[in-house]
């Protein structure tokens, strides 16, 4: 018997569980297409229950976004770990010498990435049907508050749908779990982006919502690396 | 590496308020091949699940590939081989894709050459490519018997391996298990077809209830009085 295994390293470990999902999303195409038209569905929605577009709705800009964004990501955090549980793989992922926090790291990598295509979409959306004042030059700024609270969607979602996993009524206790957690994330992207939209520029404020995102990001983070071996493994 | 390759002492574990196992002391040598049979319920697959680091045991102490467990399982999981009976793989990537993922979890190296060869080995080469949704659950069983041997793991732990396999994967596996009396690893097969332990294992152990109520070698015996003797313990 020839032997071909080295200590696998955590990066190469990493970097095939991105890809594996990177593949299957690319191949099925289930969950960043579900994502993308649940927002177009939901901000289509609000901006009829709203009123119509003769009315400025700038100072709700915020809220409808980030609501908007939150009950996407319950969608798509839902099915991060359907491959594995209806494909029955979880076991051969999980009898390989990988460190649990890694499989974490990989589905919250995954989700950003999904979360980022899905906000390519409702950014500009949100522009087109709320706003009439100036919207377009914070763009910028509006990315980079949603890529801090992508990851802050990620960790905690990754955590609770972990948690889910082994739950029978998983479709039940995801959304349980996970949108009261996302509460903080709404508040303060909400806060961030009305900081810098409809010709505000309030850089303090925005400066404020995105380390108390930053904080909620670390905490998750160190939750997830203290617990994710436990929820695996127990 | 030990010459123990798995070594439980006491060994349970508790399903809601039942024993699925328990008290369980078990040896497996280097070069060894243990088949594990039993009524259903007699806690075979948990065990094995246990064993592949996959359950954790609830009492007694347990060491596999010289790790003890819970502490050494990563260490204990690069020299493990599991067999289950789903073939543990995605069915949207194509076989060369799902042992990408392996390969790349088991930190195997010159990956490339070595799927290749498994692929040949296991006759799914000009299938390489295509999604597993599309292969027969035959080819399927095979790609999940590459998938175990891609990491040259010294413990091979299968669940029914026959069940599913077709003849050119029996075969295959039937060749590997006979390879292994040489090489230094071992093997637990849980099976339900008593008759193939006479020619694919060492030692027979029958599992009741979840505890171990034989364990005693199989040379010298045929299928027939394998049978027999099987018949004899869950009586």
């Amino acid at each position: 018997m020839s032997t071909t295994v080295n200590r696998p390293r955590w990066t190469r470990q990493l970097a095939g569980l991105i890809r594996k999902d990177l593949r299957l999303e690319l191949r099925t195409k289930e969950t960043v297409m579900a994502m993308v038209l649940f927002a177009i569905v939901t901000l289509t929605i609000m901006q009829f229950g709203f009123g119509t577009r003769d009315d400025d709705l700038t100072r709700f800009t915020g809220g409808l976004m980030w609501v908007t964004l939150a009950f996407t990501a319950v969608l798509g955090v839902g099915r991060s770990y359907v491959a594995e549980r209806e494909q029955r793989v979880l076991d051969g992922i999980l009898v390989s010498p990988v460190p649990r926090v890694v499989l974490l790291a990989a589905k919250a990598i995954a989700i950003v990435i999904y979360m980022a295509i899905t906000e390519l979409v409702v950014i500009p959306l949100v522009g087109i049907f709320f706003v009439k004042g100036p919207y377009w030059d914070s763009i910028g700024w509006i990315a980079l508050v949603a890529l801090i609270a992508n990851v802050c969607i990620a960790l905690s979602g990754t955590l609770f749908s972990g948690l889910a996993l082994f739950t029978r009524a998983r479709d039940l206790i995801l959304p349980v779990l996970f949108l009261p957690a996302l509460v903080p994330v709404v508040i303060a992207g909400a806060g961030a982006t009305h900081a810098v939209v409809g010709g505000a520029h309030d850089m303090s404020e925005y400066r404020g919502y995105c380390l108390f995102l930053v904080g909620y990001a670390i905490l998750f983070l160190l939750v997830c690396i203290a617990t994710y071996d436990a929820v695996f493994d127990d | 590496m030990p010459d123990r390759l798995v070594s439980a002492r006491g060994v349970g574990h508790i399903y809601g308020e039942r024993a699925a196992v328990a008290d369980v002391h078990l040896n497996v040598a280097a070069g060894e091949r243990v088949a594990i049979a039993g009524p259903n319920g007699a806690g075979k697959s948990t065990l094995l699940r246990i064993v592949a680091t996959l359950l954790r045991t609830g009492t007694g102490t347990l060491t596999v590939l010289g790790e003890e467990l819970p502490g050494g399982a990563r260490r204990a999981r690069c020299g493990i081989g599991y067999l289950a009976h789903d073939p543990l793989a995605y069915l949207d990537l194509s076989p060369r894709q799902n042992l990408q993922v392996y390969a790349d979890l088991f930190g195997v190296q010159d990956a490339d050459r070595r799927i290749d060869d498994l692929l040949d080995r296991v006759d799914l080469i000009a299938r390489a490519d295509d999604p597993v949704r599309v292969l027969s659950r035959g080819m399927a069983q095979r790609l999940a018997l590459a998938r175990m041997l891609l990491h040259g793991p010294r413990l091979l732990l299968l669940d029914e391996p026959h069940a599913s396999l077709d003849a050119a994967g029996t075969a295959l596996l039937d060749a590997e298990l006979a390879a292994m009396r040489t090489d230094g690893r071992a093997a637990v097969i849980v099976t339900h077809e008593v008759e193939r332990i006479a020619s694919v294992a060492d030692r027979l152990v029958v599992m009741r209830r979840g505890r171990i109520v034989v364990d005693e070698p199989v040379a010298g015996r045929g299928p027939a009085q394998v049978r027999a003797r099987y018949e004899e313990c869950i009586a």
